[in-house]
């Protein structure tokens, strides 16, 4: 246990003065909090241009070529109000001068009618987000409909009237709000991914490294080679949480500093109502999941007798990994995270930390399931760490190629 | 303290590695464990600090089951190597303590090792900026700072200029002095005739040869002479066919039985101008290379 605890120590400290740990944990602390702050100092640095904007001459000018005289201020005023973020000029140019125009930058698009229900629209360069035309579409059907209503009858407050009826309803959510809760869940696979991946080679390249530079020769003969496997991966959670901390931590305290900026946003404010169980659970799946693939990681680095080996040997680990990511990942959003795929894959202990991760935030599990999958992932945790350790302790001393996973397996079971 | 190693069989897939091994080390001297390369010494010595355990046979300390939780090694591999990043002082206590010392101790053995093998203005240096045979010296110190009773090195000599062997062989001196158990495997026979009190030689996952060094030398037939004259050529033409010339350029003389030996030095130091006659012994090279080299 000393040993144990002597290792973990040194390994920690290796982690924090470890340059490029620092290095990136900083980064991504300032990366983190300027996009929190972002909202606020744009809105600072632009507050003085406001006024501006709204000056109506400093807009785009939208021409507008009616149909018919009797038309023409039904239009302009329908156009004038759908189109806020313009100055809607009425025109009776030929459509050449429209042309003209638009080419030349006097104006920037131009609607001509041929009746109600039929027109056609001149912008220079159609740009990807330009739906103008559907708004002039719902625009035009709603005059049509107005208009239609007068000629056989209504009053124009009538008419006005029934177009824009309001329907009043009311949603009675007794499970969970996906719309709410995708963004952490997405949020924590897409971590959970990135910190396995980043962190599970780290163990492996150290292991490696102790490897070829021989170092292995001593330590192997002066600590137990569970206390090795066990001190070197609880040292790596216990850095990737403290980053995760570190960041997660700065996002929160940004959030609070700047709520009154960011409460608008929906998504972000989504993500920081995470509820106190959802964020325990996390954690828990958090840190089995990282076991698991870290003592694997960790077996792989083992058997490798140079570093450039650990890449191809890892490969089959990294093949189940992504799987297991992509699977979440399309299942969350194909909005139906109860899937038989995704149930198997909540109490298979290699997927589970992310798929029953998963269904907890999006969909309502039963207790059962949730301890039963805890379970298994315990004990499959317990056990790959000890089979990792004695993979650890005849991967180490063995030299040339690495041993095929048939041969490692066959010693494991004759040790 | 006794350490043995009796009947030790070790397989690795169908190659059998150890096929019975058995050795005894005392304390207070020095044993060495000779054998070409591929013998089975490093895996000897891997099984006798429990690295992976021997399919058959025991590990024995003073006659009971040897308990490692008790016992201490100091272990020179003989691939070398540390953490070439990391900062010498760093490592050293870090060894010490997976050996079981608190930081405390750790420290003041790490430093009191410096200071004995002239190493303390590395003390904060990284591993790496440090010449081969002062790395050696660091790992030294990764072997004995624990102050462990049985130390077992592995080639130590190789790769050290003369002054380094010279401070080498003082520090195992002091050593086998404390009554520690001393473990040495080397080709460099020299070195190990200098220090070992017994020897085994290990050949093909065999003990081939082992027992005391004076012992075994004084076993072997004392029926020649070894003679250094200015008038070598004279004896030779005295003595005819029995006298033939070996690698140094010195005369042996094969006497017809070790009982003749007495008559035969007083006839030739009356006779002629010697410098050096005794009764030939052979070097442990010569042993080495008859039993290690011979077989296999």
């Amino acid at each position: 246990m000393k040993q144990f605890s002597t290792i973990l120590k040194y390994e920690l400290k290796n982690y924090f003065t470890n340059k490029v740990f620092v290095g990136v944990t900083v980064f991504l602390v300032l990366a983190i909090a300027v996009a929190m702050f972002f909202p606020r100092i744009t809105q600072t640095l632009g507050s003085g241009e406001t006024d501006e904007v709204m000056d109506p001459t400093s807009l785009p000018t939208m021409l507008v070529v009616s149909d018919s005289a009797e038309n023409e201020a039904l239009l302009a005023e329908s156009f004038s109000a759908a189109f806020p973020g313009y100055r809607v000029v009425l025109s009776e140019d030929s459509t050449e001068t429209i042309q003209g125009k638009i080419a030349s930058g006097e104006a920037e698009c131009a609607f001509v009618m041929k009746s109600l229900t039929e027109y056609t629209y001149y912008v220079n360069n159609l740009s990807m987000y330009d739906n103008n035309t559907g708004v002039a579409d719902t625009v035009l059907q709603n005059v049509y409909r107005i208009s239609s209503m007068i000629g056989s009858g209504m009053s124009p407050e009538e008419a006005q009237n029934v177009i824009s009826v309001q329907i009043e309803h009311e949603t009675e959510n007794l499970g969970k709000d996906q719309a709410q809760n995708f963004f952490y869940t997405y949020i924590m696979i897409f971590t959970l991914y990135m910190v396995i991946i980043l962190y599970g080679q780290m163990v492996a390249m150290n292991v490696a490294t102790e490897k070829s530079s021989r170092a292995m020769e001593l330590l192997i003969t002066s600590a137990k080679p569970v206390s090795m496997m066990f001190g070197k991966v609880i040292a790596s959670c216990i850095a990737g949480l403290i980053q995760l901390v570190a960041v997660f931590g700065t996002a929160l305290l940004c959030y609070n500093l700047n709520t009154t900026y960011l409460a608008d946003n929906a998504v972000i404010s989504s993500i920081f109502d995470m509820p106190v169980d959802l964020f325990v659970y996390m954690l828990v799946f958090f840190v089995l999941g990282f076991f698991i693939y870290a003592f694997m990681y960790g077996a792989i680095g083992s058997t490798a007798s140079k570093l450039e080996d650990i890449n191809t040997s890892s490969m089959p680990i990294t093949v189940v990994f992504v799987i297991a990511f992509l699977v979440v990942i399309f299942s969350m959003s194909s909005g139906n995270v109860d899937t038989l795929l995704m149930k198997v894959c909540s109490f298979v202990p290699f997927t589970s930390p992310m798929a029953m991760f998963t269904r907890l935030a999006m969909s309502t599990v039963p207790v059962y399931e949730i301890a039963i999958s805890i379970g298994i992932l315990i004990g499959s945790v317990i056990g790959i760490g000890f089979i990792s350790a004695k993979i650890y302790r005849m991967g180490v001393l063995l030299y040339g190629t690495p041993p095929k996973l048939g041969a490692i397996l066959k010693a494991i079971r004759n040790s | 303290m006794k350490l043995e190693i009796n009947n030790v069989r070790k397989s690795f897939g169908t190659k059998q590695v150890l096929k019975g091994v058995s050795l005894t080390a005392e304390s207070g001297k020095a044993f060495g464990l000779l054998g070409r390369n591929g013998a089975g010494k490093t895996t000897s010595i891997r099984i006798l600090m429990d690295v992976f355990p021997a399919d058959s046979g025991e590990v024995l300390f003073d006659g009971k089951p040897i308990d490692y939780s008790k016992i201490q090694f100091g272990y020179l591999p003989e691939e070398r190597g540390l953490y070439p990043k990391k900062k010498i002082i760093d490592q050293l206590i870090y060894f010490a303590q997976l050996k079981g010392l608190s930081h405390r101790d750790a420290a003041a053995s790490a430093d009191y090792w410096l200071e004995r093998l002239g190493m303390t203005e590395y003390r904060s240096k990284r591993l790496d900026t440090l010449s081969k045979g002062n790395q050696q010296k660091i790992q030294l110190i990764t072997a004995l700072a624990h102050d462990p009773q049985i130390v077992i090195l592995d080639e130590p000599f190789s790769g050290l200029d003369p002054v380094n062997a010279m401070l080498l062989k003082d520090v195992v001196k002091e050593e086998i002095a404390k009554g520690k158990i001393v473990l040495f495997s080397s080709h460099q026979m020299n070195y190990i005739e200098e220090f070992c009190d017994s020897i085994a030689i290990l050949n093909d996952g065999q003990i081939v040869l082992s027992g005391d060094l004076r012992t075994i030398k004084r076993n072997y037939p004392r029926n020649r002479l070894l003679v250094r004259s200015e008038q070598q050529e004279e004896i030779k033409a005295a003595l005819g066919s029995c006298c033939t010339e070996d690698d140094n350029g010195a005369l042996l003389i094969t006497l017809q039985s070790p009982a003749e030996k007495q008559a035969v030095m007083q006839n030739l130091t009356d006779r002629f101008d010697i410098d050096e006659i005794k009764v030939f012994e052979p070097s442990l090279n010569d042993i080495f290379v008859e039993y290690a080299g011979a077989q296999k």
